[in-house]
């Protein structure tokens, strides 16, 4: 295994070694439009300053400034014990060192993310839209596609690039803009005779590569997270022992039209599929920070005669008509059979638009400590926090009875 | 989530698998989006009500904001005849409902021909209706 993650970083390394170079270049040709002589190496070290202060950031805080952008809420096994067991269950079977924290984001849009320094300080957090619309099964695809994250140091390679892309964006709108309103870089050129033929020529460079950097960046961080998502299905079909889980889920998240209201183009890489697709719109390979979901789907589905690695190889060989190695030779070479299991529920009875709905509304109010009170004529009240600091009681708007709020029991 | 005409915590009832928001002082009901559509499952239905849907731009009623992202509210009138100006988040986010409102919107024109929504709704409300 440990032989597969190294393998993995290796590829990744030359999409972020082009990054980093974006970055100093960047800095560079910036510099250089200041003054010709020395102020190239001026702008690199900025550059990369600039870099370290929000790398620094990002490991200290990283993990918890995620959540937070993305609205999760830590969650107790109490609001939803079948999301824990299911996390443990993946943390046994993949062997991780410690429990990853669990998070439930509060909206109805499907989707799911891990984060964390490291695989014994983790985080994973799902929608309240995926925990009422998947089975049990397809809840378990998705939560070890995250857990496979987290064990192939995904979530903290992908939380680097998004800091470089993010210094890259950062630096070129700053000099950009700052063009813009100083009405031009020629005030400073005039001064200097010598150096003005020069100085236009950075210029020109500068806005050119102000202009081009973040889209190269941007290209090469989605083509980094793109590769990393094919690995965390192989391995997610291979801890589950049953893909179809996971191709199941990924259809249904794939019909779901909800959009993700606190994702945007840098935290987009870290969810299970991308959360800013939108309705009709499909996006195009290259700008896209997922690979396309019914392709995932269809390479989950053709597995099958087993869900080791080499099955999966096979079956994205096939599909993709390419020979491209998504699976390093090591974890291919491991050809113990591993059969896949059977379904462990029934193919239940498709679910009502109200049931569902109202599932996801329990989930909801559970996460935010809502009380709930059945009032004696059989009417379900229930209470969001805020309520019991400004009155004691509610009256039954069915059978008008007086319902204390001391009564009332937790969820 | 607060009431947008009193600001004060909304409590949600259920009954029968049905669930509203409902705010204890002015006893108005605020539907999430797509709640409506549930509690009127037939598209015919559905599709004749949406359809008489009316932005009004001269209300006189007060504007409110949407308590979900705090922006005013357009003010919709439903129905034909009986006109009733309800409260429509521009951003979709949900339909606010004074109080009474609701049930005069679903027993128009005949929407409800079973009266089971109706019937529900009087219940679930019938202590302060009288």
């Amino acid at each position: 295994m440990w032989e597969l993650i190294k393998s993995n970083q290796r590829k990744s390394i030359f999409l972020f070694l082009g990054m980093a170079i974006t970055l100093v270049l960047l800095g560079y040709f910036i510099g250089s439009t200041f003054s010709p002589d020395g102020g190239g190496l001026f702008g690199v070290s900025i550059a990369i300053i600039i870099w370290t202060v929000l790398s620094i950031i990002s490991l200290t805080a990283g993990s918890s400034l995620i959540l937070s952008i993305s609205k999760a809420q830590e969650v107790t096994p109490a609001v939803h014990q079948q999301l824990f067991n299911i996390v443990e269950e993946m943390k046994i079977a993949s062997n991780l060192p410690a429990m990853p924290k669990v998070y439930i984001i509060n909206t109805e849009a499907m989707n799911a993310f891990a984060t964390g320094k490291n695989p014994s300080n983790s985080a994973v957090a799902v929608t309240a839209g995926l925990l009422s619309k998947l089975n049990r099964d397809e809840l378990q695809g998705v939560i070890a596609h995250e857990i496979s994250h987290i064990l192939n140091r995904d979530t903290r390679f992908i939380t680097y690039a998004a800091v470089m892309l993010g210094s890259i964006v950062i630096i070129s709108q700053i000099f950009l803009r700052g063009m813009f309103y100083s009405g031009s870089g020629r005030r400073y050129g005039s001064k200097s005779k010598g150096g003005g033929q020069a100085q236009i020529i950075f210029l020109v460079i500068a806005i050119l590569f102000a202009i081009l950097a973040p889209i190269m960046a941007r290209l090469l961080y989605f083509a980094l997270s793109r590769k990393r998502e094919y690995l965390a299905d192989a391995s997610a079909a291979r801890l589950t022992r049953y893909p179809e889980g996971l191709a199941s889920a990924l259809e249904k998240i794939s019909e779901c039209t909800d959009e993700l209201p606190s994702a945007n183009k840098v935290t987009a890489a870290m969810y299970i599929a991308n959360p800013l697709k939108k309705k009709g719109m499909k996006l195009s390979d290259l700008t896209s920070t997922h690979p396309p979901i019914s392709e995932r789907i269809k390479i989950l589905r053709g597995m099958m005669h087993g869900v080791n690695y080499s099955d999966y190889q096979k079956a994205f060989s096939t599909i993709k008509r390419s020979s491209s190695q998504i699976i390093p030779a090591s974890g291919l070479s491991d050809n113990s059979a591993i059969p896949l299991r059977e379904s462990s529920e029934q193919l239940k009875e498709q679910q009502s638009a109200i049931d569902e709905k109202r599932k996801m509304g329990n989930i909801m109010m559970a996460v935010n400590n809502y009380s709930l009170l059945t009032c004696i004529c059989g009417l379900k009240i229930k209470i969001p926090p805020a309520f019991g600091t400004n009155k004691p009681e509610i009256i039954c708007p069915k059978c008008g009875n007086i319902n204390k709020l001391e009564l009332a029991g937790r969820i | 989530m607060n009431c947008p005409v009193c600001n004060q915590p909304l409590i949600i009832l259920e009954l029968n698998r049905i669930e509203v928001d409902y705010c204890t002082n002015c006893h108005g009901i605020w539907l999430d989006e797509g709640e409506l559509e549930l509690l009127l499952q037939n598209s015919d239905e559905k599709n004749k009500l949406f359809n008489s849907f009316l932005i009004d731009n001269k209300s006189k009623e007060k504007s409110v904001k949407c308590p979900i992202c705090f922006k005013k509210m357009d003010k919709i009138i439903c129905g034909d005849k009986n006109k009733v100006t309800i409260d429509k988040c521009r951003r979709q986010h949900g339909l606010w409902f004074n109080k009474g409102e609701l049930i005069s919107v679903i027993e128009m024109g005949s929407l409800d021909k079973h009266d089971k929504i109706i019937k529900l709704l009087r219940e679930m409300f019938s202590y302060n209706l009288s």
